[in-house]
């Protein structure tokens, strides 16, 4: 009987079989990187918006507190954004003429809403709340990163599960004494120092005071889906 | 088998001589079975159960329970639906694809999975307020109170309101008529106002107009009438007992002294004021006091759900029915008598029910009277078998008894009401009189309204509400003398039947868009508070009163303050003191000081009855139980809620008895269980109607009710093709009864939407699913069928002992496991020997895993652990829960089709049992409202294979949607049958309107995906959040709450369902709550768990429903 296969089709074989794994390791490794890339979940892009608003400037620099204008942080799931009446408080005195707050004075004057890009867009089956978080000793900046460092916002997390889950599962590290929320250059370190007691032992101490569950209730799925 | 129980029922002998009962035929027929195929007979014994399941019926002489025909003959189409889950086929595949294909199908959608996971997130603007409105914090509801106006009638509500879209509507627990609950019409009724098919803008003859060409052509108009002093101008509209509309009426009638305002009633709750025409010689309105009567006699009404404080009455009744462990005394129990002419949920909650055909009624009452004293000489006979019992009991009860006449009966019944009511000693006690509460303006009728367009005196008619072109009565002829009117303005929510044929249509306001007023019916006064500006082109009735007046100029809002003393100078002491009462009214709810105060009439004569009873076959007519006279046609929420009784959907039916079946040739029952309805010709009034009959127990033989509301010729597309027009057939002279008819079988049969059968438990009918006694067999009766509890748990003894629930299947590794967690039975809120922690301490050992939930007995005591208490006493049946749960849940409707299916989305079911082995005699039906029973050993948890369904640590058994990949496997192994499956994409989202009303905080399901009751985990969510934030050390005695989320006390959230409930049949709480009513309630001995041998320890128990027969009369 004739030889039907050549013997180098033995290393096509081979290279074949082997390849097939690599090619379908490497595809889902590039599914899982591509996941969470910041292509898929926005996180440190940057959008545009109709008013180029410097988080550095109203924070860092005039030195507004949070929830001047987000006023919903600390009672409502919603943190809110700051009606254009709010930002009038400020701006029917000061850069009134600002070609820049032109959409701001036109919103005031023809009563439309100005509509922002959307920059922290999380999945509808969610149900993120910030009161609880904000109450709990969760600051700011440890979802939001560097704000007052931002000139135009962006997304510092990825707001991927996988996210929420590394403070859910073991929340200690991320928890602040309540004075210190919305305190964007919160310490831990010197905290502790300023109290005398170690890291460890602060954070343990806010565990216990605030009652944070640490018996998996919080990565109980209902905690966030219903 | 089929052909063979066919056969013998169309032989069947129909000559009314022969006792011979089709059903026991049938019966007859299936028992011979076992003998025709030796098979059978070793399936019958290898399911029967060990004898500590087996019906309690054998042993303690309880009837048999069934839930439809088929179950009651034991029909083998019944066994085989008991298995499935759906019906025959409608689980299958059923396209015509190869496997071949499919396969290629499945491996394509496989591999593009993975690829359509990793989507961008969308980008989305955020768009916050120019000016934000007072109060509103985005992500926080605000809750408003307004008025639910039914007949004329105020319902007080609180309305849920998300961001300026109201998503909600609940009762007011500050206002008289609705006590904190809500009936289906008035929760479904914020569905009607985000109807897409509402007419959205002015039609002139058709074609779109605008408000001020409507105001350019009428005006002239009007001027010419009011030249003639009104002459020609008429008004037909409903009833009404708003102050504000009664004031511009009056107003009217000053301006046009020769105008006329008819009034017409399509849903008739009127009868009552031409009844006390009959007493008193006046109109009087009549309030009950039911909480104050130990015996109450119903006269054909379902006052439950029909009478003018129907929610109100259904709670005051209840009251008298909560049977506890220090509260069992029958003589603390009330006792209900029922004579009706159609089975309503009020004939089920009674203890002594007698069919009569409506004719009849009044002879009852005129014996009864006659009987109690009464003027004998007009005393008719009556065949209620109970009668001197039931005088007696009314004698020996005087002061404390009440009898309550039906809404649709004729004056002669109220009169005669009344004057018993006189005789025992009710009024004053049990029954007050006050003024009447609707406006006496509206004096005319629709009679005289048609008598007078036909002679041609009425030139100028506005209609303003109601349907009249389609729901009043063919020998009206309404239509008709539309014609002879020059010139007709219509004011209607949808672009209907009556709109087609007027010259202007103007969209009528919501009553959420609107301000209003109305009076309640003892008469408390509260204001209709829009809740957002109308979505459409629309106006209210005040802005037609307003143009018909000259004052157009003012706004409704205007209008209701000037009715309650609005000044205009708001500097003075009166405006200022108006505003604070304004303000506080608004916020309560409730108008203060305006109820009526009771006054005394004196009755006159009770008027001479007719000459004789009347023979032969009566119609009675009924507003659907749902969509009422078609208000209500294009709800789907409505329309696919399954009316009480019958668990019908999608359609309405002719109801006959169970004898006129068999008289008739109707088959009770066919393969697909009890879902066809035959074809019959209903002929009365000179007219005929067909339509499918539909056999309901507890019908009387001879006659048959059918029901308003269907087979509408211009409505939206819900209602469009849905059942058949029974006005045909009525008569204007009487609208709700009809005499002399004539019944016939005609070809053809109609599939229908019957849920009755769906969803059924494997333990219906053997198993104990609902437990019924009379109370004077409490003491025998609370521990179940299965006597009391054992003593000890794990005692070797206990394979000899009487058997308790949690018996029926001993694992030995079970058994070990008991010692290895030894429960403290103090921890359940009781002491040692409580009911409830000797259950506790019995249901933990079946296990054979050493993991210890948080949800296991011993709770977590830092923790909620949420649980739900029914009680069967109380449910009423009346369906408020079911559309309270669409509403909270964002429950879709699926459509008739796939109702017939077994796919209605219903996270909460009422099912309902019927007793009795004679289907001509027939006890209940009982209501058991079915949620999902949050199972601590859930089965469904067990079989997900990818984890969608979990226990998380307040015990709640929770779906994570975005898991869930629809395999259904959860849904076969729940015993309940709580799950529901999204078979196709049933949310709506085409419509815009109606994404406005969703709940923010519950998730939109979409094809594929499985889900059930969460005991409204959002709420549950809420609370928690919310005794977190505020809760210090233990509480901060504000809240209730603790830093831990423990929800304690009056903070504990409400279910939606237990919100709504009239009759407060739903109890939640959290079982580690030592104050918690819901842990009294599980204590109660009565308390019991539904398949409680299966030991899914479900968190859902009921309270065993217990009747009070006369022992006079016996056991009903």
């Amino acid at each position: 009987m004739a030889q039907i296969f050549h013997p180098s089709m033995n290393t096509v074989a081979k290279a074949t079989i082997i390849g097939g794994v690599l090619f379908a390791a490497a595809l889902g490794a590039l599914g899982s990187i591509v996941d969470r890339s910041p292509y898929v979940t926005q996180q440190g892009v940057i959008r545009e918006q109709p008013i180029p608003f410097s988080h550095t400037h109203h924070v860092k620099g005039v030195g507004i507190d949070c929830r001047y204008c987000h006023t919903g942080v600390e009672e409502s799931g919603f943190a809110g954004l700051p009606s254009t009446k709010t930002c009038m408080t400020c701006h029917s005195q000061i850069y009134r003429d600002a070609p820049m707050l032109k959409p701001v004075h036109d919103s005031w004057e023809k009563n439309k809403p100005i509509e922002w890009n959307r920059v922290h867009n999380l999945a509808d089956y969610v149900y993120f709340d910030h009161s609880i978080h904000v109450n709990k000793g969760v600051g700011c900046n440890t979802c939001h990163g560097p704000v007052d460092e931002m000139r135009i916002t962006w997304q510092h997390s990825t707001l991927q599960m996988d996210w929420c889950l590394s403070c859910h599962r073991d929340p200690s590290k991320f928890i602040r004494p309540k004075d210190e929320i919305f305190n964007l250059a919160y310490d831990p370190k010197k905290k502790a120092k300023d109290l005398e007691v170690s890291p460890a032992e602060l954070q343990a101490t806010l565990l216990k005071d605030y009652h944070i569950r640490t018996d998996g209730q919080l990565t109980n799925c209902s905690i966030c889906h219903r | 088998m089929k052909s063979d129980v066919a056969t013998t029922s169309a032989n069947a002998p129909i000559a009314p001589a022969t006792e011979l009962d089709a059903v026991d035929e049938r019966r007859a027929a299936v028992a011979k079975l076992p003998d025709e195929c030796p098979g059978h007979e070793h399936e019958e014994q290898a399911i029967e159960l060990p004898s500590t399941l087996r019906h309690p019926s054998s042993a303690t002489g309880t009837k048999k329970l069934w839930r439809s025909m088929s179950e009651l003959t034991d029909s083998p189409e019944f066994k085989e639906l008991l298995d499935r889950e759906f019906p025959k086929a409608a689980s299958e595949w059923t396209d015509e694809v190869s496997r071949r294909n499919f396969m290629k199908i499945m491996g394509a959608s496989l591999a593009l999975a993975g690829v359509a996971a990793c989507t961008r997130r969308p980008e989305e603007i955020i768009v916050p307020y120019v000016v934000p409105p007072e109060q509103v914090l985005p992500g926080r509801p605000l809750f408003f109170a307004s008025t639910y106006t039914m007949e004329g009638l105020g319902r007080g509500i609180v309305v849920e309101s998300h961001e300026g879209r109201p998503t909600k509507i609940e009762g007011n627990p500050d206002h008289p008529a609705s006590l904190g609950a809500a009936s289906a019409q008035i929760q479904a009724s914020i569905l009607s106002m985000y109807d897409p098919d509402r007419s959205q803008g002015l039609l002139r003859t058709g074609d779109n107009s605008t408000w001020d060409r409507f105001i350019g052509e009428i005006l002239p108009k009007l001027d010419e009438v009011r030249a003639n002093g009104g002459d020609g101008l008429r008004i037909l509209m409903t009833p009404t007992a708003s102050p504000t509309l009664d004031r511009q009426l009056k107003l009217l009638a000053q301006q046009y002294p020769a105008a006329k305002i008819h009034a017409y009633d399509p849903a008739g709750h009127t009868t009552g004021s031409t009844g006390a025409q009959a007493a008193f010689g006046q109109d009087v309105n009549t309030v009950y006091q039911i909480d104050k009567a130990k015996v109450v006699l119903s006269l054909d009404s379902n006052f439950f759900v029909d009478s003018a404080g129907s929610l109100a009455y259904a709670k005051q009744f209840i009251k008298g029915r909560k049977i506890r462990e220090d509260n069992h005394d029958p003589k603390n129990m009330n006792r209900l008598y029922v004579v009706e002419s159609t089975p309503t949920i009020t004939g089920a909650m009674a203890d002594h029910r007698e069919r009569v055909k409506p004719s009849q009624i009044e002879a009852f009452a005129r014996a009864l009277l006659a009987k109690l004293g009464g003027p004998s000489a007009d005393a008719m006979a009556s065949n209620v078998l109970w009668l001197d019992a039931l005088a007696a009991d009314l004698k020996d009860n005087a002061g404390k008894a009440v009898v309550i006449p039906g809404e649709f009966q004729p004056p002669a019944v109220h009169a005669l009401a009344h004057a018993i009511n006189a005789l025992i000693g009710a009024v004053g006690q049990t029954v007050y009189y006050t003024d009447p509460v609707f406006s006496t303006t509206t004096a005319g009728t629709i009679d005289s309204l048609v008598a007078d367009a036909n002679v041609g005196k009425v030139k100028l008619l506005f209609i303003l509400g109601g349907n009249p072109v389609y729901d009043t009565p063919a020998d009206l002829k309404f239509a008709a003398a539309l014609e002879n009117i020059a010139f007709k303005v219509r004011l209607g929510t949808y672009n209907d039947e009556t709109s087609f044929l007027c010259h202007w249509h103007i969209p009528e306001s919501h009553f959420l868009e609107t301000w209003s007023d109305a009076r309640a019916f003892d008469g408390t006064a509260s204001i209709v508070q829009p809740l957002i500006a109308p979505l459409y082109d629309s106006r209210s009735i005040h802005a037609i009163f307003g143009v018909l007046t000259n004052e157009r100029d003012l706004t409704d809002y205007q209008q209701v303050r000037k009715t309650w003393g609005a000044v205009a100078d708001p500097a003075t002491a009166q405006a200022k003191a108006f505003e604070v009462m304004w303000r506080e009214a608004l916020n309560k709810g409730v108008l203060p000081n305006t109820k009526f105060a009771a006054k005394s009439f004196t009755a006159k004569a009770v008027p001479a009855g007719p000459a004789g009873g009347k023979s032969g076959l009566e119609v009675v007519f009924r507003p659907d139980p749902n969509i009422l006279d078609g208000r209500f046609s294009n709800n789907g929420w409505l329309q696919e809620l399954p009316k009480p009784l019958t668990k019908l959907t999608w359609d309405n039916v002719i109801f006959i008895s169970p004898n006129k079946a068999k008289e008739l040739d109707i088959p009770q029952f066919d393969k697909f269980d009890d879902a066809w309805g035959y074809h019959v010709q209903l002929s009365a009034n000179g007219a005929a109607i067909t339509g499918p009959a539909w056999v309901v127990p507890g019908h009387p033989d001879d006659s048959v009710t059918v029901f308003l509301g269907y087979g509408r010729g211009r409505t939206g597309v819900i209602a469009t093709n849905v059942g058949f027009n029974v006005n045909p057939i009525r008569s204007i002279a009487n609208p709700w009864m009809a005499s002399g008819a004539d019944i016939k079988k005609v070809d053809g049969r109609l599939r229908l939407a019957c849920t009755q059968t769906h969803q059924l438990m494997k333990g219906a009918g053997p198993r104990d699913l609902i437990r019924v006694n009379p109370i004077a067999d409490y003491e025998k009766a609370k521990h179940g069928p299965y006597g009391p509890p054992a003593e000890h748990h794990g005692d070797e003894s206990h394979g000899a002992a009487p058997h308790g629930e949690a018996h029926a299947a001993p694992v030995p590794h079970g058994e070990a496991k008991a010692e290895a967690h030894p429960v403290d039975p103090k921890t359940l809120g009781g002491t040692a020997d409580t009911p409830m922690a000797a259950k506790a301490k019995r249901s933990v050992a079946l296990t054979l895993y050493n993991k210890q939930m948080p949800s296991d007995p011993p709770y977590d005591q830092t923790s909620n652990q949420w649980a739900m208490s029914i009680d069967n006493n109380a449910c009423i049946g009346c369906n408020a829960c079911v559309v309270a749960c669409q509403s909270e849940n964002n429950i879709p409707i699926v459509g008739k089709t796939e109702v017939i299916f077994g796919r209605e989305m219903h996270w909460l079911r009422i099912d309902t049992y019927y007793g009795g082995d004679d289907i001509n005699k027939v006890d209940g039906p009982y209501f058991q409202p079915l949620p999902c029973m949050h199972c601590e050993a859930a089965p469904c948890e067990v079989v997900c294979p990818v984890e969608a369904t979990q226990h998380d640590h307040e015990g709640l058994n929770v779906m994570t949607y975005n898991r869930c990949v629809g395999t259904k496997y959860c849904s076969n192994n729940c015993p309940y049958k709580v799950r529901r499956f999204n078979f196709f994409r049933y949310k709506d989202d085409q419509n815009e309107s109606i994404k406005l009303m969703r709940n923010p905080n519950v998730s939109i399901r979409t094809r594929g995906i499985m889900e059930k009751c969460t005991f409204c985990i959002q709420r549950i969510s809420a609370a928690r959040i919310e005794a977190k934030k505020h809760g210090g050390e233990g509480g901060d005695g504000i809240r209730g709450g603790t830093s831990f989320g423990k929800v304690e006390g009056e903070h504990t959230p409400l279910t939606a369902c237990q919100q709504s409930c009239p009759t407060d049949a739903i109890v939640f709480g959290s079982l580690t709550d030592p104050k918690a009513e819901v842990v009294k309630l599980k204590s109660e001995p009565t308390d019991y768990a539904l398949l409680a041998e299966l030991n899914t320890r479900p968190r859902t128990t009921y309270l065993g429903r217990f009747t009070n027969p006369n022992p006079a009369i016996g056991n009903g």
